[in-house]
């Protein structure tokens, strides 16, 4: 039986177990705490695992279902994190405690959305303008935010926000105003409103090279 | 004459080392490759782009990426011969 574990996020006091279709094959996610923090593990066989669209995907379900259905905080890490023994994993939470500390106050009851508006192909927008009434809109009800790639040219605005659950309403009533808002040359955006996700936009934990 | 001819070629190997380089650099561009990647996917989320288009534009991207991102080991493992 292998020893390896795959990390999908860190929780704060009662461990989280459950079956489910995890990364890499896996049928069951459980905790590995040290002290009052725990990794949400399931196990693989390997240090070095491949992204798959499929993995990705199990991925993120794991971490949905921690924070839907088990309305639980939790630090996401990226996919691919994946450690030689509970041993190691132990060192790395003992390690990381307080930056998992601070992560964890960060994003606590709060959600991550994503709001990316597309220009039509050719259309002539005015950037500044758009980006000025999204910010008048969001911000004010956002807890945290951050600017993402601008991956295309096609793309006006890619932000992610960190949104409490209780104004997530708000939150949708404010990108539907923005999405109806004439006097942005709306014909000529599209608009993606994406989420919740997991926090992954907000933290920040670095984990060292002792994997 | 060894000396000075050693001397005299090195410069010119050395641009044209790093000319090649450039080239490849520009011909493998892996994060103009990712951005393409990404936008091929928003394209499709938003519904301008079929899922047939999609995937196989993404299939293509993927397999680019590949052997660009084999083409930077190489470079930076010097293991790219200049040929003339």
């Amino acid at each position: 039986m292998t020893s390896n574990r795959y990390v999908y996020g860190i929780v704060d006091g009662d461990p989280v177990e459950f079956e489910t279709d995890a990364v890499a094959g896996a049928d069951q996610v459980y905790t590995i705490s040290h002290r009052r923090l725990g990794a949400v593990v399931s196990d693989i066989d390997t240090t070095d695992p491949e992204e798959t669209d499929e993995d990705a995907q199990r991925h993120d379900d794991v971490l949905r279902e921690i924070m839907d259905e088990r309305e639980r905080a939790i630090v996401p890490m990226q996919f691919g994190m994946s450690f030689e023994s509970d041993r190691t994993l132990k060192n790395v939470l003992r390690g990381a405690r307080p930056a998992f500390r601070r992560a964890m106050n960060d994003i606590e009851g709060r959600i991550e959305l994503g709001l990316k508006i597309v220009r039509e192909e050719d259309a002539d927008v005015d950037d500044e303008a758009i980006e000025a009434a999204v910010d008048d809109e969001l911000e004010p009800i956002a807890a945290q935010s951050v600017p993402n790639d601008l991956f295309s040219d096609r793309l006006v605005l890619n932000r992610s926000y960190l949104v409490d659950r209780e104004d997530r309403e708000a939150f949708d009533e404010a990108v539907a105003r923005l999405e109806g808002d004439e006097a942005h040359d709306h014909e000529d955006l599209t608009f993606r409103y994406t989420g919740p996700f997991a926090p992954y936009s907000f933290v920040d934990v670095e984990i060292g090279a002792q994997r | 004459m060894f000396v000075l001819d050693d001397l005299l070629f090195r410069p010119i190997v050395g641009i044209v080392d790093t000319l090649h380089t450039m080239a490849l650099n520009e011909l493998y561009d892996l994060e103009a490759l990712e951005d393409e990647l990404k936008e091929n996917q928003l394209l499709y989320e938003i519904g301008e782009r079929s899922e047939e288009e999609y995937r196989r534009r993404k299939e293509e991207l993927e397999a680019e990426i590949e052997i660009a991102q084999e083409v930077h080991e190489r470079l930076s493992s010097g293991r790219v011969e200049v040929k003339s």
